[in-house]
């Protein structure tokens, strides 16, 4: 008797091979769970929301009517607050202070909370993302004075506000539209959501996130606890060992969206600009000042977290 | 009905002919009247709200990271609270096919058993919907925005419209099962 | 049990719990607990209220009662009347023309609405009265205004369309433009029908009249100058007004889909209070109050089916049908034709955004393959999903003509709507055959893909 699990995510569908690297991720990770437990563990993965909406996963989880999940973690920073140092400008600038997290103290506090709140880490994911826009380049905070601006998350938000933009708060389904007419002057999000969102076809620049970034954003593959336990402690294991191994496999494929996303933009003929050092210093330093603040702020375990996450600078 | 333009208010529900079961279904719609007159004000302001989130932001270049959430908020009261209104009028639509076809006695009991069931649904949604208020409000949940308004808000009105229409069912049973004499076809429904 | 077969039973049981009577928003939520609690793990259950609240929660779906308000202002208003007396006097000559004005105002409320009940509401709170009292048959007016709603989902901004590019990773731009062709042509087919039927309805109440029956508002000899009609134009200001207004908001890049809903709300107020003077609390709260029933009674049914289709997608139903047709191996078109009629059967119960993301995942990679254009199979669901939207048992347009007009028996309402539904499957056997209908607009100004 095969136990079937439910992966579910919010991106496109689309297949082992082909496709967004979240969701062949998810495939894959099927695919060799499948095959390493001899078909006692099956999947069925749900892409594009098309089991539930993307803010209620989290909480499925927790409460065990939902076994797994790829899901940016700070989607669930209303429910838990620590969780949103997943999606702090300037706190990661890099994919190998992302990968050194998960076997640092910051990592291991963070699993800790998380299995507290019923959730268990499976597969540790960052992805760098950058700004689409129509209006002009955006690489130094002046830049976004004045800007209509969607930052897509408080943090980041806050960042923007602080630059001087005009932040602009719509979901994102309405994001083309609004580019489209001029609604809204610029959108920062994942380098894979900037393509999947198709957003080069109403942007004159964009600002990618190869090379340096003060935009990462972890979305791990996570299971509920309650299903996590039920399993075999070989099944267990089975799930943990994949988990590890792929991440490899995401941050060479968040890369390549890193470089791909460039070149998409270029086709469509519009101007792709580079952060440097120096740049990126420019934004960490109102990041501190505002959302890393306003973070450690909120309760001692934030502060805590925050304290892990600097030594790693 | 509907034939003009009716500017007049609407007359008022069908009131059941057991004095209890009667003087319930009184202060129920008189709560009602008044979820509504409030829902009305619920509903200008949010059109004013995000119309001042397109003139602040355009004119004033201001953010507008509020707007959005109070609107859903704001809607989503009126929506949940509304529902026993609505209810009440048996304004929530419904295949009314049977009740050209079966004997009236056969179709009194039919309409008992389907406002049983749907009471049981809708007292079974309040609940959890109490606990997911009770969720949100021990743990202090809020919503992913810079905003950030609690979670308790809506879940709240959630609970309390839900279980306002519950109660709005019960007493549409009760006034059903009290009934002294049967109406002819499918008292107090609309065809 | 496997996927299919407890699909049938959710159908069966679904049916069986509409037909008993019981309202369709706690009907759907009803069988779809009951099938959690049999078929699905017990913390299911614990989940419902917080996946019906972040469905629910989102301004886009909630747009839909400004939607209705900035409709039910100008329709339920001494506004709607004088518009619709002034299309008349201007029209009264063409055999239907009241009922082409009707198809054009759906059209024109569709390019502010991103949703089809709105659309529907809207223009059917005036609409439908003024067309009954000029002699059209209940059934004619309601059909009219149905199908005319359904085009609040194919013409730019689509709620459902916002979706379906996501999914299939397609343009959304080139499928807003892919959608106005095939609008279009929906515009002229129902018109061309409404002059068929009004002639018709004409000579049938002709030939009653000089049986010796009742005259028929049909028969009523009217003569309009041209310096009655002139007069009757600056009626129509308030609403070029508003219409131009709310595009200008909406295509200048000053508001946000969503805010233009909230916008356009509070501009028809303005305009009634200024040109009606209807400002006063006992005026205006008549059409607020009938606003807040319609979208309350649309929203719990909308909520209450996006849990039907959460628990549908959990027990793999709609997944594993669109899995078995791609299995076949089907021809191309045969491909094409079955799968279109499961997103007709599937529109029996299911709102327009749960068919497109329990079924694209899995039936564009088999369409793709089969060398279908997705921008063009996009336009081609959207028609058929429209067809859902007017057809029992869960048509929300049928509902909210239900609720616009509640004298008309569902019966009238359904014969009504069933030449349109025809209609558009013309237009969709059209699209087949000559896929340039809606791949030329978007080719021309994007280029070809
Ligand atoms: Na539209
Ligand atoms: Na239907």
């Amino acid at each position: 008797q095969a136990t079937v699990l439910k992966i579910s995510h919010q991106f496109p569908g689309g297949t082992l091979e082909e496709g967004d690297f979240r969701d062949r991720l998810c495939r894959m990770f099927a695919a060799e769970v499948q095959k390493r437990t001899k078909g006692a563990l099956k999947f069925e993965i749900y892409p594009g929301s098309s089991l539930m909406k993307t803010n209620a996963q989290f909480s499925a989880m927790r409460k065990g009517a939902l076994d797994l999940s790829l899901v940016p973690l700070s989607y669930a920073g209303g429910e838990v607050p620590e969780v949103n140092i997943g999606l702090m400008p300037g706190l990661v600038p890099s994919y190998e202070v992302g990968a050194a997290w998960k076997n640092a103290e910051v990592g291991k506090e963070l699993n800790r909370l998380l299995l507290d709140k019923g959730i268990v880490v499976v597969s540790w994911i960052w992805q760098a993302g950058g700004v689409a826009s129509r209006t002009k380049a955006v690489v130094d905070p002046d830049d976004v004075k004045g800007m209509k601006i969607r930052g897509g998350s408080r943090e980041v938000d806050l960042v923007l506000k602080a630059a001087g933009a005009a932040v602009v708060s719509l979901p994102s389904n309405e994001i083309y539209a609004a580019m489209q007419t001029g609604a809204m002057d610029a959108a920062m999000t994942s380098s894979t959501s900037l393509m999947s969102f198709r957003l080069e076809e109403v942007s004159k620049y964009l600002t990618s996130g190869r090379g340096q970034s003060y935009w990462y954003m972890f979305e791990p593959l996570m299971m509920s606890k309650a299903i996590f336990d039920k399993l075999s402690k070989e099944q267990q294991a089975t799930i943990m060992a994949v988990g590890a191994e792929l991440e490899a496999f995401a941050t060479k494929a968040a890369k390549q969206d890193d470089a791909l996303v460039a070149t998409v933009y270029e086709k469509k003929g519009a101007k792709v600009v580079d952060l440097n050092a120096a740049t990126v210093k420019k934004w960490q330093a109102i990041a501190k000042a505002t959302a890393w603040k306003d973070y450690a702020d909120r309760n001692e375990s934030c502060a805590k977290l925050m304290k892990m996450a600097e030594k790693l600078l | 009905m509907s034939h003009g333009f009716e500017l007049e208010p609407p007359k008022g529900p069908p009131i059941p002919d057991n004095p209890a079961v009667a003087a319930i279904a009184r202060v129920l719609n008189a709560i009602n009247e008044l979820i509504v007159k409030v829902s009305m004000v619920a509903m200008l302001l949010t059109a004013l709200v995000l119309t001042y989130s397109v003139v602040m932001r355009y004119l004033f270049k201001v953010p507008t990271d509020w707007q959005d959430e109070a609107s859903v908020f704001m809607l989503i009261g009126v929506s949940f609270f509304s529902g026993a209104y609505v209810q009440s009028y048996r304004g929530h639509i419904g295949i009314e096919f049977l009740s050209t076809v079966l004997p009236p006695s056969v179709n009194r009991v039919r309409l008992i058993m389907v406002d049983v069931v749907s009471g049981a649904f809708c007292a079974f949604f309040s609940w959890k919907s109490w606990t997911l208020f009770h969720e949100a409000w021990v743990d202090g949940q809020t919503t992913t925005s810079t905003f950030a308004p609690p979670l308790w808000i809506p879940y709240g009105m959630m609970a309390l419209g839900m279980s306002l229409l519950s109660l709005q069912i019960l007493t549409q049973v009760l006034a059903a099962i009290t009934v002294s004499k049967v109406a002819p076809v499918a008292a107090g429904r609309p065809a | 049990m496997s996927p299919l077969t407890l699909g049938v039973l959710y159908g069966v049981v679904t049916l069986l719990v509409m037909f008993s009577g019981m309202s369709i928003a706690f009907a759907l939520g009803v069988v779809a607990t009951g099938f959690m609690y049999f078929f699905m793990p017990a913390a299911s259950l614990d989940t419902i209220t917080q996946n019906v609240y972040e469905e629910m929660a989102s301004i886009t779906l909630l747009s839909i009662p400004l939607f209705i308000l900035k409709g039910a202002a100008i329709g339920k208003s001494p506004a709607g009347r004088d518009l619709y007396s002034a299309i008349h006097a201007w029209l009264h000559k063409v055999p239907g023309g009241l009922g082409i004005a009707n198809v054009f105002a759906c059209a024109m409320f569709a390019a502010m609405a991103g949703s089809s009940p709105a659309t529907c509401s809207a223009i059917g709170s005036a609409g439908i009265p003024e067309m009954r009292r000029r002699g059209y048959s209940p059934g004619f007016a309601a059909g009219i205004i149905a199908a005319g709603g359904t085009l609040g989902i194919l013409l730019p901004p689509s709620i459902t369309m916002i979706l379906y590019a996501v999914a299939s990773e397609q343009s959304l731009g080139r499928l807003f433009l892919a959608g106005i062709g095939p609008g279009l042509l929906l515009v002229v087919l129902f018109s061309g029908y409404a002059v068929y039927r009004a002639r018709h309805e004409y000579q049938l109440a002709l030939a009653a009249y000089q049986q010796g029956g009742v005259k028929s508002a049909y028969l009523d000899e009217e003569h309009f100058t041209l310096r009655q009609k002139v007069e009757m134009l600056p009626r129509v200001l308030p609403f070029v007004i508003l219409l131009i207004g709310v595009m200008v908001a909406l295509y200048g890049g000053y508001a946000t889909p969503s805010e233009t809903a909230g916008l356009g709300a509070l501009l028809a107020m303005v305009l009634i209070a200024i040109v009606y003077r209807v400002w006063r609390p006992k005026d205006i709260a008549p059409f607020i109050a009938s606003t807040i029933k319609e979208s309350t009674m649309l929203l719990f049914i909308i909520g209450m089916s996006l849990l039907y289709s959460y628990v549908m997608s959990y027990l793999h139903i709609s997944q594993s049908a669109a899995q078995f047709v791609v299995d076949l191996h089907l021809s191309k078109w045969l491909l094409l034709s079955v799968i279109l009629m499961m997103v007709v059967v599937f529109g029996f119960f299911l709102p327009p955004v749960s068919i497109i993301l329990m079924m694209c995942p899995i039936i564009l990679p088999p369409l793709r393959a089969a060398g279908f254009d997705l921008i063009w199979f996009g336009v081609v669901m959207t028609i058929v999903m429209e067809m859902g939207l007017i057809h029992p048992p869960v048509g929300l347009n049928i509902f909210v003509i239900k609720n616009i007009a509640s004298d008309i028996p569902l019966r009238d309402i359904v014969m009504g709507v069933l030449p349109f539904l025809l209609l558009m499957l013309v237009a969709v056997i059209l699209l087949c055959l000559m896929p340039q209908i809606a791949t030329a607009f978007p080719d021309a100004l994007m280029g070809v893909k």
